[in-house]
């Protein structure tokens, strides 16, 4: 494990370099990428939506393998990684969610529709708020690592469905952009440097989260640690 | 020079949901950087003070 200050100083490097790239993302945003003939401005939102939806799915996976290890091992850092993830991963999916919601309605028409990938990117969601809950509701640590593992390992079921979803059941929502399901020359080569660029700096913020969120949980940890040992000793 | 046309022609009607879509994703993730980082020093402020008692009271209870 990594000492309190080797941790400290590998989350100040990541929060000052995700700001730098984050300015360097608004700039290639606003002031590089063109302007979509067809859609206009709000298709920039583009550059956020889909680097922070497949950082979410991300967040989801490490929960997976995270879940797993703890099943296996039974060792609580596993434990502690996987609610870190999914705490972040729950933030990055609401605000995909959010922003795909904005940026639908002046496109669609509507602020929300029931078409599959919308759908399936709600019960995504509300699998790993579930999973959140599940943990605050525990009677202890041991039921709410044991638990959280089962929905963390079955709950990822739902996030190649989300990918997915626009291939199996055609509907309003584009096709894929990125991954093996995206058309050949489906975006200008400038507009997916920009989204390359975009995901760099995404991973970076993800990283720095759940760095953060996991030095917080450790702390929860001792301080609960230090109780324990405070009123077996009668204090 | 037809795409520099169609931009010319777009509606700045779209103008207010590329904003409200970046204020709300710079928000969300502020404020959690922010909710996270304020409970760690609430957190580490917590354990030092638990500690300084635990260790106040070991020398009278060993007395």
């Amino acid at each position: 494990m990594l000492g309190n200050g080797v941790r400290q100083n590998i989350t100040g490097y990541l929060v000052v370099l995700s700001g730098l790239f984050m300015l360097a993302d608004l700039y290639l945003i606003f002031v590089v990428a063109p302007t979509d003939a067809v859609l206009g401005h709000v298709q920039r939102v583009f550059y956020f939506h889909v680097p922070i939806a497949i950082m979410s799915f991300l967040a989801f996976f490490l929960v997976f393998l995270a879940s797993i290890a703890y099943v296996v091992r039974r060792d609580g850092k596993w434990d502690r990684l996987a609610h870190s993830c999914a705490e972040v991963g729950v933030v990055f999916v609401t605000v995909a969610l959010l922003t795909g919601i904005i940026w639908g309605r002046p496109l669609w028409n509507t602020w929300w529709t029931w078409e599959p990938r919308l759908t399936t990117t709600l019960i995504l969601w509300l699998i790993y708020v579930s999973y959140l809950m599940i943990r605050s509701h525990a009677s202890n640590q041991q039921q709410a690592a044991r638990y959280s593992a089962v929905v963390g390992i079955v709950g990822f079921v739902d996030v190649p469905i989300v990918y997915y979803s626009v291939v199996w059941w055609r509907s309003i929502h584009p096709s894929p952009v990125v991954g093996p399901f995206a058309q050949a020359n489906a975006l200008e080569p400038i507009m997916l440097w920009i989204l390359l660029f975009s995901m760099v700096t995404f991973l970076l913020l993800f990283a720095y989260l759940v760095a953060e969120r996991t030095a917080l949980r450790n702390s929860e940890d001792r301080l609960r640690g230090i109780r324990l040992v405070a009123r077996r000793a009668g204090r | 020079m037809l795409i520099v046309l169609l931009q010319a022609t777009l509606p700045a009607a779209n103008l207010p949901f590329l904003f409200a879509a970046f204020t709300v994703a710079w928000v969300a993730f502020f404020a959690y950087a922010f909710f996270v980082s304020r409970r760690q020093q609430e957190l580490r402020k917590e354990i030092a003070e638990l500690r300084r008692t635990l260790e106040q009271q070991e020398p009278e209870d060993a007395s």
